[in-house]
């Protein structure tokens, strides 16, 4: 399977500033891919590149095969986007904003969109001007998810959404990755990629720091454990220093560690050997992944990792 | 007891819907430091330009009546004022009758839009609301805004009454004309005040307003048509009308100013009993609903554009063509006022068609430059659509830059090449009746055609401003001031002075004869200058 979205070395400067940084970047057709990083590491400036809005200043970026810069309308018939920060036409209701720029494209399926204005409850009737935020959004979901293409290039697209429509969202992605189409989705809502992508991109300062499947980052990680012993003070004795065991900590008469993955069977092994009344064990989160890359600039907002 | 006497107080004395309103002031009139200084500045300018033509222009008697019988007709007296001292038309009485419309149009738009900033576009953007969160009553940003739009129009007032003074006119009659501009002022801000509590959008909100001056304008404008010196009831109905009433400098009253003051009261009173009619955020007026979907014409960038700029194609066009209409009527005055005041006529080309071809050649510059206005703007709401991020939703389909800002450009075009057929229609047919034949229609029709390779040039520009530099968009406005300046004062200013400028290469007809050349060689550039701007857009990066 051919990459729908290949990125090598790219560089775009604004000025003095360097929005992206040898920046890499790899999605797979088919695949539902996350792409994570606070405000300012430079997502929004990469999908402006794959779009053609903006010119790369060197680096190699090929997208369904093509070249965004000089492809760009003939790659855009093969994709749809969705903005982060959508303003509509204020004299155009949402119905006439999704039909223009539905049949800008060509065409588009009249059931479906009307589907999804049903399932994502929006009124097409209310001038542009009027929309809450979260219906404006509402506006560029139904036109770029009634969009027939294989690509779907999405740019914190649930931005002022509710929790049920945050729902409905993730039910359309699932149903449009099942048909085999391939998605990029910006985001920093965390749950909302941990269920969604089976890969996720980390970007940091215009550079990839974590690329891969969930599963390989999170093996890459430490796995918590809390038990309750029958001799905490021989498990703490016994596992202090010891390899592959981190933060170990008494809390309320329990014990928590954190265990390097490879040391993961030998470390549960010895903790049995001091009679384990409970145990919970859970991967890191997404969040955990997440937040480990900006530790050092949590630290310096002031924030102590594990006190949040 | 004395413990708690001493004890810091904790609430606000004043609670009511009132309180925190000299703290708004305060931020509100710092808000508008620079707008006020600027509206001042160019108010004051517009004032003393006008006095030095005056005086300079009318310096004896006989061109003074000279002038009076030109204003005197209906066309003239729509655009002027009741004609008070007609009779004797002192450099004063022109001013009254002439200049002083002319700065309250600008003023009451001004303390309209200074009311609806305030007020609507605060709580629009949400800026209102954290403002109302803090222990502010609900009266309490009404007044501010209210009491900002005041203090700009008394500000405007003052400096008109320093520049007519000035400029040698005496001050009980400049004080009226002054005290006429402030109260159209107020007047103003209080209608606005009303239209903002009827509207949810601060657009509509001045568009309401807009519609209240348009009316009012027209009003005085028929009233004084039917009846000179204010005999007109419905010259009474007009704010322009009470100011004009004062009769400066001929029989100077100030009791007119005094209906405009209780009118600003009422209408005060009406938006404070609205404000607290109706909840945050919204107007008194339902918002309309629009179509649950688009109209089958409502297909590609060239109807998308065209549904974007009607409103503007509307009333640009409107305004072009009436003032077309207008300098057609005028057409037989100014002949009149030519053979009876030779010394004027070199403000207008001469040629072998006479006084009458040279003003309408004239006339059809100034028009057309006005249409060149308009198209700046269509490319200026290009941009904008950049900069609101709706640009990149359309170019991230498969819609080419090319087509993009093209589709644009053209519509702005074939506007304005409509807009300038209709306005040389217009000009040929009134000007026909009101100069007793000796004018072609369809030769008017061409003198308009003719100066459209010139507004091509100024459209061509503005693309190429949006594609080569769109940060530097705004130079298209000075670009716009000097070929109006150029194209009207070219015989004042010194050789060579409008070189840059395409209307001094166009063959003004119908006072000189066609000359092809230079029309061909327009054509090529503005051509050239749209091409080059598409290209440049292709080239540069877009705003997301």
């Amino acid at each position: 399977m051919t990459d729908a979205i290949h990125i090598r070395g790219l560089v775009k400067s604004f000025g003095p500033k360097r929005a992206l940084d040898e920046f890499d970047l790899s999605v797979a057709s088919g695949e539902v891919h996350g792409f994570l990083g606070p405000n300012g590491a430079g997502k929004s400036t990469t999908i402006r590149v794959l779009l053609g809005l903006l010119r790369a200043d060197s680096g190699d970026v090929s997208l369904l095969g093509g070249d965004p810069w000089k492809d760009s309308v003939s790659l855009h018939r093969r994709l749809a986007y969705v903005p982060g920060d959508v303003n509509l036409w204020p004299n155009l209701s949402g119905g006439e904003a999704i039909d223009v720029l539905g049949r800008l494209r060509g065409g588009l399926d009249p059931s479906r969109r009307n589907e999804l204005i049903e399932r994502f409850e929006l009124d097409p009737r209310v001038k542009g001007r009027a929309y809450s935020k979260g219906n404006r959004q509402k506006v560029a979901l139904v036109a770029a998810l009634a969009a027939d293409t294989e690509l779907y290039l999405m740019d914190e697209p649930t931005s002022g959404l509710d929790p049920l429509m945050e729902a409905v969202f993730q039910q359309v992605v699932r149903e449009i990755a099942d048909e085999g189409r391939t998605v990029l989705l910006s985001s920093h809502i965390l749950a909302q990629v941990e269920v969604l992508c089976r890969r996720v991109t980390i970007i940091r300062a215009g550079k990839a720091v974590q690329s891969g499947s969930l599963e390989e980052l999170r093996s890459l990680r430490r796995t918590t454990v809390t038990a309750a012993l029958r001799d905490t003070d021989g498990a703490i004795g016994a596992l202090e220093g010891a390899a592959g065991v981190h933060n170990l900590q008494r809390h309320d008469g329990h014990l928590t560690l954190d265990i390097d993955t490879p040391s993961l069977g030998d470390v549960l092994a010895r903790l049995t050997t001091f009679g384990v009344h409970s145990l919970t064990a859970h991967p890191p989160t997404l969040e955990d992944l997440f937040l480990r890359e900006y530790s050092d600039e949590l630290a310096t907002l002031g924030v102590v990792e594990g006190s949040r | 007891m004395t413990a708690l006497a001493d004890a810091p107080s904790r609430v606000e004395p004043r609670s009511g819907a009132l309180s925190g309103t000299r703290a708004l002031v305060r931020v509100a009139l710092r808000l508008d430091r620079f707008r006020t200084i600027i509206w001042a500045a160019s108010v004051g300018l517009l004032v003393l330009m006008s006095m030095n033509a005056l005086n300079t222009r009318y310096a004896t008697p006989e061109s003074q009546q000279a002038r009076a019988t030109l204003i005197s007709s209906p066309a003239a007296t729509a655009l002027a004022g009741p004609g008070y001292g007609l009779d004797d038309y002192t450099i004063g009485a022109m001013t009254a009758n002439e200049i002083g419309l002319w700065i309250m149009i600008p003023v009451a738009i001004m303390a309209l839009l200074a009311v609806t900033r305030h007020l609507r576009a605060a709580e629009e953007d949400g800026r209102l609301e954290l403002v109302r969160s803090a222990p502010v009553g609900r009266d309490a940003p009404v007044v501010a805004g209210l009491v900002a739009a005041f203090v700009a129009t008394l500000a405007v007032g003052l400096v008109t009454f320093a520049g007519l003074v000035a400029g040698g006119l005496e001050v009980t009659g400049s004080a009226a004309l002054a005290g006429g501009v402030v109260m159209v002022g107020f007047v103003f801000a209080g209608v606005s005040a009303v239209a903002s509590q009827l509207t949810a959008q601060a657009r509509a909100a001045s568009s309401l307003s807009m519609a209240v001056l348009g009316v009012t304008f027209l009003l005085r404008a028929v009233g004084d048509v039917r009846g000179p010196q204010s005999t007109s009831v419905l010259t009474w109905l007009s704010p322009f009308g009470w100011a004009q009433a004062t009769a400066a400098y001929v029989d100077t009253r100030f009791w007119p100013l005094a209906i405009g003051l209780v009118v600003t009261a009422v209408l005060v009173g009406v938006a404070f009993v609205l404000v607290g009619r109706r909840d945050a955020g919204t107007g008194l007026l339902p918002e309309r609903l629009g179509r649950p979907s688009a109209s089958p014409r409502l297909t590609g960038m060239v109807a998308l554009t065209s549904r974007r700029q009607l409103g503007a194609i509307l009333s640009w066009g409107t305004g072009i063509v009436l003032m077309g209409g207008f300098v057609g009527l005028l057409a037989g005055a100014l002949v009149d006022f030519i053979a009876d005041e030779p010394s004027l006529a070199d403000m207008f080309p001469t040629g072998p068609n006479g006084a009458a071809a040279g003003a309408l050649a004239l006339y059809t510059v100034f028009l057309a430059v006005t249409t060149g206005a308009y198209a700046a703007t269509a490319l200026g709401a290009a941009r904008a659509e950049e900069v609101a991020t709706r640009g990149a939703a359309v170019l991230a389909l498969p819609v080419s830059r090319w087509r993009w800002l093209g589709s644009q450009a053209a519509v702005a075009g074939v506007a304005s090449v409509l807009i300038m057929l209709v306005t040389g229609l217009v000009m040929g047919v009134t000007a026909a009746s009101s100069l007793d034949g000796g004018v072609d229609v369809a030769e008017l029709v061409g003198a308009a055609a003719v100066t459209l390779p010139a507004v091509g040039c100024m459209l061509g520009l503005a693309v190429l401003l949006v594609g080569l530099a769109p940060g530097a968009f705004g130079l298209i406005w000075a670009y716009v001031t000097y070929v109006f300046v150029v194209g009207l004062f070219g015989a004042l200013l010194p050789d060579g002075a409008d070189a840059l400028s395409p209307f001094a290469y166009t063959p003004q007809l119908p006072a000189e004869p066609m000359d092809w050349a230079p029309v061909i060689v327009l054509t090529l550039v503005a051509s050239s200058l749209v091409v080059a701007g598409l290209a440049a857009f292709r080239r540069r990066d877009v705003i997301g």
